[in-house]
């Protein structure tokens, strides 16, 4: 790995003129946060090696979690291991925290930040191996003929990777607002609009645009979020992506549900929301049928690939026992 | 069960934890020498293909790159690293993704890195093939120019003529036993390509002092890394010196020497400076071999009474192109049985080379024979543990006596341990999504006897000095032959220093590899302490100034017997058969190798061999694109390595059998713990679903898939 400066900016501002200015000079600049996923990229030459880092961690006020009557403030450089063991996100959106507990291990988590865990690049072996792919400026998605176990279900074409966030699913689930700062100032973008199919951009994963940053993420106060979970299934039982995860908020009036919010992880290109399967839950009272019914709505539309029609039959029945789980039914 | 003895047979803490844990211990890529130079390899980015043309020139003109070697200019052969085909450091064709292709020597390892990508190199590509049993067809492409049908091992071993074909071993009539059976089983088994994962990547750092060459590299042999490094340059023995000091695991993977060590030292010679070569994590998967993956074709015979009677088993190993290892498909000679065939095919693929990993040709056939037999007795509805008292090898090959027996001890204590009579349940007995199931599998492996050499030497100040040509690879080796020391000369443990993994400084040793350093080595210990009591008797102890030496170098012998240890697993688990999921939640690892020297390092060595089958079983696998030829996932995440989280906590059960050889009859104890593993999960998961499954590995979209 070649040397690279590292430049420490002391406000928001300064960060972006810095990426601005290097990329003006034809340099090649990353912004850093933990650097967990960065580091990995640029090790395994995935990226372009840096002439410089813009190292965030410098930049006072990004750091912390601030919990009011209209909401909840979460700094981009939150720790995903401060955000699991944070009280206050236990308490109001444990499908926050527990997607945030979920996530790599403890090392990756005191690292990791949750603006980085949100952004972070696709896990894809063939985009991680160094396959010239279409994430790579390449002609081909090679999963689509080769070994597609952990491929999308959903969402797919023409790249099939899926999103590797944990933290990502949640925030979907909670109708997170996210702060995004660039060289045209700050703007607001709702998670469920952060995030961008291939089919839109290959590129991106997200609608950052050149030299922005995720900076922060802003939870609406809810009754709702206080009831959720996330669930996710690996396939060793640590320090991996989710083979299927979902996140899955209930606002319950009694045994009556008033509202849902179920999000897949692992079956496609972005966190997956299954309108489909919310609505059937809406104004009904959970029973096991129902929570199956559910289940085969959030399915229905899925269109696997040769070797990973398995997360059909997985994904079917995670949805099935988180919603008879988080309703208290089971 | 065997009394303990003063030290042996005491639970021992390891000599050298504490510098292995403070970062005091001094590991190969520790070594950094004056004026030493780094070098990085260039690897191929095709399975197969003809190279046109090298061009290093703008590699040569940036600052600090003092060295390139490719093909073109240096032809020394790796002699180790192939024993059917000659196979040279850099070979044209390049035969598997991640062939070397060049290796850079340069003043730092940014300035290596980025000459070794400056490098230009013309291939002609070259159809590839992956599959043993693809590879056999007649339209193939031939990997080496022989075929892709390797000779059988043993002809390669006893240096006769190389003819390929397959090792055959026969019993018995084959097809009269089958058609005597009551039930006849036939079916097929897949394993993979599964690395060794070890710790410590590989790091070479050579350095030459006139004509002598000195190269510190983790290896599981200082003699013979020695001896492969001196054939290679041309060089009498004494001058070469090999140290290892200490190393990071290698279960296999680091016996003899490698190609990174003669590519550090012909750097070394060439530029006059000493050259540091390091591998990283990825590099080791590419090119440092794994387990060879396997197609077991079985027909197996059993009366009705549950008597054995007829096995016959056709495999397929794939080798990678080249054959370093004996290909072979084991566990068939753990059953009394009259009428045997074993016919296996050792083949040259485009895969990355596959070799020895701990117990090498034993844990994929134990999941093929293990299963097929859990399958004989579903089907004759006789319990596995019953089945395997009346089956059980009693004499090796059912002609030859052991030296010692605990394998009935191991599966009547086992299952004891276990609670098999309480814990087994039917076959798919439980209705809901999570279903439990038990299962079993046994094991034997070789407790060889050989050659071994030892030094003793007893100072005036009543330090008792011992030499041993051994590398502590993650045994606690060290621990276990200083405890064999202070027991023969009846001294306190404190009392002994350990001189060890240095060819100038210890004398002989075969090699830490199947699992015979303390039968051999601590034998040989055994013999020199016998002498220096004798001088002890005759003349007192050390005056100031002077020392007791002793030397003794045993090769002891078998006579018309074969020593093995024995094993017998036992595994409870649940399977999840909505979201795929093996959980395991009780695990008992019976294992008699004879007299343990050290309980302590012994039941870590259960404990790891478990762990490495469980990954092994259920997870592990280096999967390759059948497209393009190069594997997806080289490294600890994607191969899937087994975490803490991913073992259970295994119960270890010794039983000591007397036996007449060895340090008062310690046998083997490394690669016996990793051999019924898979099978007898496997087994499991059967009894909890009534699924076999018939690949590994048992993941969780082969589960789901057998579910549905």
């Amino acid at each position: 790995m070649k040397a690279f400066a590292n430049l420490s900016p002391a406000t928001l501002a300064e960060a972006v003129e810095l990426l601005g200015a290097a990329r003006a000079n034809g340099e090649v600049a990353y912004p850093a946060g933990g650097g967990s996923d960065l580091l990995g990229m640029v090790k395994d030459e995935l990226v372009a090696a840096p002439d410089s880092i813009v190292d965030l961690k410098r930049i006072p006020g990004l750091d912390s979690i601030r919990v009011s009557a209209s909401g909840t403030a979460i700094g981009g450089l939150v720790t995903v291991d401060t955000l699991a063991g944070d009280e206050g996100i236990r308490s109001r959106y444990p499908v926050l925290a527990e997607a945030a507990a979920a996530v790599g291990t403890p090392q990756l988590r005191n690292t990791g930040t949750i603006a980085g865990n949100v952004c972070q690049r696709p896990w894809c072996w063939y985009f991680r191996q160094g396959f010239d792919c279409l994430k790579r400026g390449g002609n081909q998605c090679f999963s689509v003929l080769g070994e597609n176990q952990q491929h999308a279900i959903f969402g797919g074409g023409p790249s099939f990777i899926v999103h590797p966030s944990d933290t990502a699913n949640a925030l979907v689930a909670l109708d997170a607002e996210f702060q995004v700062a660039g060289p045209n100032g700050e703007r607001s973008v709702p998670a469920s609009e952060f995030f961008v199919l291939p089919r839109d951009n290959l590129e991106r994963e997200n609608v950052l645009e050149a030299d922005e940053l995720l900076v922060g993420i802003s939870l609406p106060a809810s009754q709702a979020g206080r009831n959720g979970a996330y669930r996710k299934v690996m396939d060793r039982e640590a320090w991996t992506h989710a083979v299927v995860s979902v996140a899955l908020t209930l606002d319950m009036d009694g045994d009556v549900c008033r509202d849902a919010r179920i999000v897949l992880g692992g079956v496609a290109p972005i966190p997956w929301r299954v309108p489909e399967a919310e609505a059937v839950l809406r104004g009904q009272q959970i029973t096991a049928e129902l929570a199956q019914q559910s289940a085969d709505a959030a399915l229905e539309d899925a269109q696997p690939l040769a070797k990973n029609g398995y997360k059909v039959t997985m994904a079917r029945a995670l949805v099935r026992r988180s919603v008879l789980e988080v309703s208290g039914t089971a | 069960m065997a009394e303990p003895m003063n030290v042996v047979g005491r639970p021992t803490p390891r000599l050298d934890a504490l510098e292995r844990v403070t970062g005091q211990a001094r590991y190969s890529p520790d070594i950094r020498l004056p004026g030493m130079l780094y070098a990085r390899i260039l690897r191929s980015p095709h399975p197969h293909a003809l190279i046109r043309a090298i061009d290093f020139a703008a590699a040569l003109e940036l600052d600090g790159v003092v060295a390139v070697l490719t093909h073109e200019n240096c032809d020394i052969e790796w002699a180790s690293g192939d024993r059917a085909n000659p196979r040279m450091l850099f070979n044209n064709p390049v035969r598997y993704y991640g062939d070397a292709v060049a290796a850079v020597a340069a003043a730092d390892r940014h300035t290596a890195e980025a000459a070794a990508q400056l490098i230009e190199v013309d291939y002609d590509t070259l159809p590839f093939v992956l599959d043993a049993e693809e590879a056999l067809e007649p339209d193939a492409v031939p990997v080496q120019p022989g075929g892709n049908l390797a000779p059988p091992f043993g002809a390669l071993a006893g240096g006769g003529a190389a003819v390929p074909g397959p090792a055959v071993y026969e019993r018995g009539d084959i097809e009269a036993g089958l058609a005597e059976s009551d039930v006849v089983i036939e079916d097929h088994y897949v394993t993979k390509h599964h690395n060794n994962a070890q710790m410590e990547p590989r790091t070479a750092v050579a350095q030459w002092e006139s004509s002598k060459l000195t190269v510190w590299t983790p290896t599981q042999g200082i003699t013979n890394c020695r001896d492969d490094i001196a054939e290679a340059f041309g060089l009498p023995y004494e001058q070469v010196r090999v140290i290892c000091e200490y190393m990071g695991g290698g279960f296999g993977n680091k016996n003899q020497c490698q190609d990174t060590d003669l590519i550090a030292a012909e750097l070394a010679r060439r530029t006059e400076r000493p050259v540091k070569l390091e591998l990283t994590r990825k590099e080791d998967f590419l090119s440092i071999h794994g387990r060879w993956p396997t197609s077991q074709y079985y027909r197996v015979g059993a009366k009705r009474d549950g008597t054995l009677h007829a096995i016959e088993l056709t495999g397929y190993s794939g080798m990678g192109p080249h054959i370093k290892s004996s290909g072979d498909i084991a566990g068939i000679d753990f059953y009394q049985c009259p009428n045997v065939r074993k016919t296996v095919h050792t083949v040259h693929t485009n895969m990355t080379t596959s070799a020895n990993y701990r117990a090498p040709s034993y844990p994929q056939g134990v999941f093929g024979i293990a299963s097929v037999l859990d399958a004989i007795c579903h089907e004759i509805s006789m319990d596995p543990v019953e089945f395997h008292l009346r089956n059980a090898t009693r004499q090796y090959r059912d002609a030859t006596p052991y030296t010692s027996y605990g394998l009935i001890d191991c599966i009547e204590q086992g299952a004891e341990a276990f609670d098999w009579s309480g814990r087994r349940w039917p076959v798919e007995a439980d209705a809901g999504p999570i279903r439990r199931g038990t299962g079993m599998a046994i094991g034997a492996f070789t407790a060889r006897l050989g050659l071994s050499n030892a030094v003793l030497r007893l100072d005036d100040a009543g330090t008792l000095w011992l030499h041993a040509g051994v590398t502590d690879i993650g045994t606690g080796a060290k621990t276990t032959l200083a405890m064999i020391a202070a027991e023969a000369m009846e001294m306190d443990l404190d009392r002994v220093e350990v001189v060890w993994g240095d060819t100038d400084r210890s004398p002989y040793s075969v090699g830490e590899s199947g699992s015979r350093t303390t039968s051999h080595t601590g034998f040989a210990i055994v013999e020199a302490a016998e002498d220096l009591k004798r001088q002890l008797a005759e003349r007192g102890p050390p005056n100031p100034g002077e020392e007791l030496v002793a030397e003794a170098s045993p090769n002891p012998t078998l006579e018309g017997e074969q020593r093995y240890s024995f094993a017998a697993h036992f595994v409870e688990l649940e399977v999840d058969t909505e979201l795929g999921g093996v959980h395991l939640t009780r695990y008992v690892a019976a294992h008699d190798s004879g007299r343990i020297v050290n309980p302590l390092t012994a039941t870590s060595q259960v404990k790891g061999g478990v762990i490495q089958g469980i990954g092994m079983a259920l997870h592990e696998e280096l999967l390759y694109d059948r497209n393009t030829g190069i594997p997806v996932n080289p490294g600890y995440y994607g191969a899937r390595i087994a975490t803490h989280l991913d073992t259970v906590p295994i119960d270890v059960v010794f039983v000591e059998p007397e036996d007449a050889y060895g340090p008062w009859g310690a046998k083997s104890i490394g690669e016996s713990t990793i051999i019924p593993v898979v099978g007898a999960i496997a087994n499991a998961i059967f009894n909890a679903t009534g699924r076999r499954i018939r690949e590994l590995p048992i993941s969780r979209d082969r589960v789901i898939g057998a579910m549905s």
